[in-house]
């Protein structure tokens, strides 16, 4: 299935094109390829809307050359396979620009087929845009020259979570490690352990569980009130974190959570009471600066919503993406160069609400700030219509939220 | 020693809340031969009309109020899907419950959105029953185990004891001898139907509170109350027991142990050989422990292909 938004605008563009007699060439094509059907919609849907925001933000400017940038829309159906074949689909349909975000398996997938496919057809590249596949090997082992990461990673989550709450007190000394059992869980394992000395705790136990197919958590709580943690650090989202901080707090222990996903919608409206006192690690938050919160304004006056979750991050990466292009002007046939697309992209600044982002040239990960936060009732921005928020308690500049490149990714970059 | 005594509450009350929803289920089985691929939609559908209807009655209410909502949907169900394609087969009756599934779970999402709502446990009932291995033991997992257990017992005496237990007992064993004495079958099938997922409805309305209800909670259980329906016996109500508690206290122990293969193969002196080997050798137990009710379905399966308490073939 795919579904064109904006669709007035090429059929103007040709109306136009027709009464004035001037050739005009392909407008911009932009593919969001996400999980818009099915059990994990409401993340899929969450990107597809952020991106929506960034790709109108830069069409407000003026566009690309003059025309609008089109959004073009792909369901992937939850999985890789059915990724692959939108990838396929959308190249086919004239899209230099990917999209994608919802989990780091798809991503995987597609990165390394836009590989493949700029190898095999030199002069017509295609660069992927990653706005929320946190997996290290994406920036790592499998980097290329035409994947961009505008998201952080396990490493970039974790550091600001130790040292904001080192700052505050709260950090604690015993920290549990709790995952999920794949990629993403294990890169978090590792950079909580690797952060063991930076916030001065032990890790007192790590667990790996299986992925969103608990429904009950006791027996895990039971482990955390045996290795008496101070604080659980986990990578978890979605149920396998709402069901874990409920039966903690169900089973009276004090642990503080110190997580990466708790702004989820439906998290705080789920947990209550049970979500206070908990801390997250995410790049934005409205309540950060006078910056933030008009951004957050603006967005809830386009989509109906304040940006949350993953949308920040997605919207501030089409920005930077819409930056870049303001540098390469499209050649007089009309056509773009993706090449040079890619290495401005590696130069560009952008001012976000946050502050100063870039693009790392090395490994292309986006290097950006970060905040932690804390949910409160005192928060000035209340989420999922209950009394509480988040409350930001550090905001680190890209360079201290910074880790360092992988030694695994090895870039080839096109002369 | 405490650890172990939690692990096997807490697999209990697990084990009583699976029970809950694959009663039903099995009872439909054993009653029309037909899987019920809509039945944890029911279970989803008790929580949410528990949550909607919590604002307006309150909780307890709500609980109660619920189950009948969606024995009530569960009725029309049989009496206007499942009777008019009955005569076309098992497939297709299959094939309706399957969409019918996909259906609800898209119909949730257009009324209650895509992310979990805050159906939560009311705060006069979250306090702590007693302190076990230096956890607080929340009282309202002993409900859902009482209400559990509640159930089976009144089930199995209707079952057993009454006079509709043995009507229905006998349609479910020979539907057409019953017909032919005068009884009439489809009723109690539609009966049967309404009081299944009315069941899973109240399994809903109280595990949605405790757990979360959001529209992805279907998928999570439906597919472990089909383990437990195989590995019990399609149609006995006393298989269903069995293996809930069975599949609640393996998955529950399971999760403390951080044991691999590597440290049983260590007994015999190949530990240090299994670890440089890798791969699943080196896997704990206790990141394994969700997969551990698949691992005994097959194991199920292929010593006892009708199940534990299973006598239909």
């Amino acid at each position: 299935m795919k579904i064109r938004t904006g669709f007035l605008a090429p059929i103007a563009a040709v109306l136009l094109a027709s009464t004035a007699g001037v050739a005009s060439a392909e407008p911009l094509k932009v593919a969001v390829i996400e999980t818009l059907s099915g059990p994990q919609a409401s993340t899929g849907l969450l990107f597809k809307t952020a991106a929506k925001y960034g790709i109108d933000k830069i069409n407000a400017g003026g566009g690309y050359g003059g025309e609008p940038i089109v959004l073009l829309e792909y369901d992937n159906q939850g999985g890789p396979v059915g990724a692959a074949d939108k990838v396929k689909a959308a190249i086919a349909d004239g899209a230099r620009f990917i999209v994608q975000g919802a989990s780091s398996a798809v991503s995987g997938q597609i990165t390394e087929d836009v590989r493949k496919y700029n190898i095999r057809n030199p002069g017509k590249e295609v660069i992927f845009l990653n706005v929320g596949g946190e997996a290290l090997e994406l920036t790592g082992a499998k980097c290329h020259f035409h994947h961009f990461r505008f998201n952080p990673n396990a490493q970039v989550r974790v550091k600001p979570m130790v040292l904001a709450m080192k700052d505050a007190g709260i950090l604690g000394t015993r920290v549990y490690a709790m995952n999920q059992n794949y990629s993403w869980g294990i890169d978090m394992e590792g950079a909580i352990v690797a952060n063991a000395p930076l916030g001065g705790y032990t890790v007192v136990e790590k667990t790996l569980h299986d992925v969103n197919k608990i429904q009950d958590f006791s027996p895990y709580v039971a482990k955390i009130a045996a290795a008496n943690a101070e604080t659980v650090m986990t990578g978890n989202w979605s149920n396998d974190l709402l069901l874990l901080m409920k039966a903690t707090r169900g089973a009276g222990l004090k642990a503080r959570f110190a997580t990466a996903f708790l702004d989820q919608p439906g998290n705080i409206a789920n947990a209550g009471e049970v979500a206070v006192g908990h801390v997250v690690s995410h790049p934005f938050n409205a309540e950060a600066s006078e910056a933030s919160a008009a951004f957050a304004e603006d967005y809830k006056a386009k989509t109906g919503h304040y940006p949350v979750f993953i949308e920040p991050q997605t919207a501030f990466g089409v920005a930077m993406v819409g930056e870049a292009l303001k540098s390469v002007p499209p050649a007089k046939d009309g056509s773009v160069d993706i090449n040079a697309v890619a290495k401005a992209i590696e130069t560009v600044k952008v001012k976000t609400p946050m502050g100063e982002a870039s693009m790392r040239a090395a490994d292309h990960q986006a290097q950006i700030p970060m905040v932690v936060s804390i949910v409160a009732e005192d928060a000035k921005f209340k989420v999922d219509g209950t009394p509480l928020g988040f409350k930001p308690m550090k905001v680190f500049t890209a360079a201290e939220a910074s880790s360092p490149v992988q030694e695994a990714c090895k870039m080839t970059r096109p002369n | 020693m405490e650890h172990l005594l939690v692990a096997i509450l807490n697999g209990t009350i697990y084990g009583l809340l699976l029970f809950m929803v694959s009663a039903g289920l099995t009872l439909i089985f054993g009653m029309m031969g037909v899987l019920n691929f809509a039945h944890a939609s029911f279970y989803m559908l008790g929580a949410y009309v528990a949550y909607a209807l919590s604002g307006v009655l309150g909780f307890a209410l709500a609980v109660i109020v619920s189950p009948l909502v969606v024995g009530a949907v569960g009725v029309v169900v049989e009496r206007y899907f499942l009777r008019r394609v009955h005569r076309f087969g098992h497939a297709h009756e299959l094939l309706l419950t399957f969409g019918l599934s996909f259906i609800i779970a898209e119909l949730i999402k257009l009324f209650f959105g895509n992310f979990p709502v805050d159906y939560r446990v009311p705060a006069d009932l979250s306090f702590s029953a007693f302190r076990i291995g230096g956890t607080d033991y929340p009282v309202y997992r002993l409900i859902m185990g009482a209400v559990a257990l509640a159930m089976f017992g009144v089930i199995y005496a209707l079952l057993t004891t009454t006079r509709v237990g043995i009507v229905v007992r006998s349609a479910i064993f020979r539907p057409r001898m019953a017909e032919a004495l005068g009884h009439n079958v489809p009723l109690v099938f539609m009966g049967v139907f309404g009081v299944g997922a009315a069941l899973a409805g109240l399994a809903g309305a109280l595990a949605g509170a405790f757990y979360t209800t959001n529209p992805n909670m279907a998928l999570e259980l439906g597919v472990l109350v089909f383990v437990v329906v195989v590995i019990g016996g399609l149609g006995s109500l006393e298989g269903a027991m069995v293996a809930s508690l069975l599949i609640g206290i393996v998955t529950s122990l399971a999760v403390g142990i951080d044991a691999s293969f590597a440290d049983l193969l260590g007994i015999i002196g190949l530990g240090d050989w299994a670890r440089a080997v890798g791969g699943p050798l080196t896997l704990q137990v206790s990141s394994l422990a969700a997969t551990i009710p698949f691992a005994l379905m097959l194991l199920v399966l292929l010593v006892r292909p009708s199940g534990l308490f299973g006598d239909k073939s």
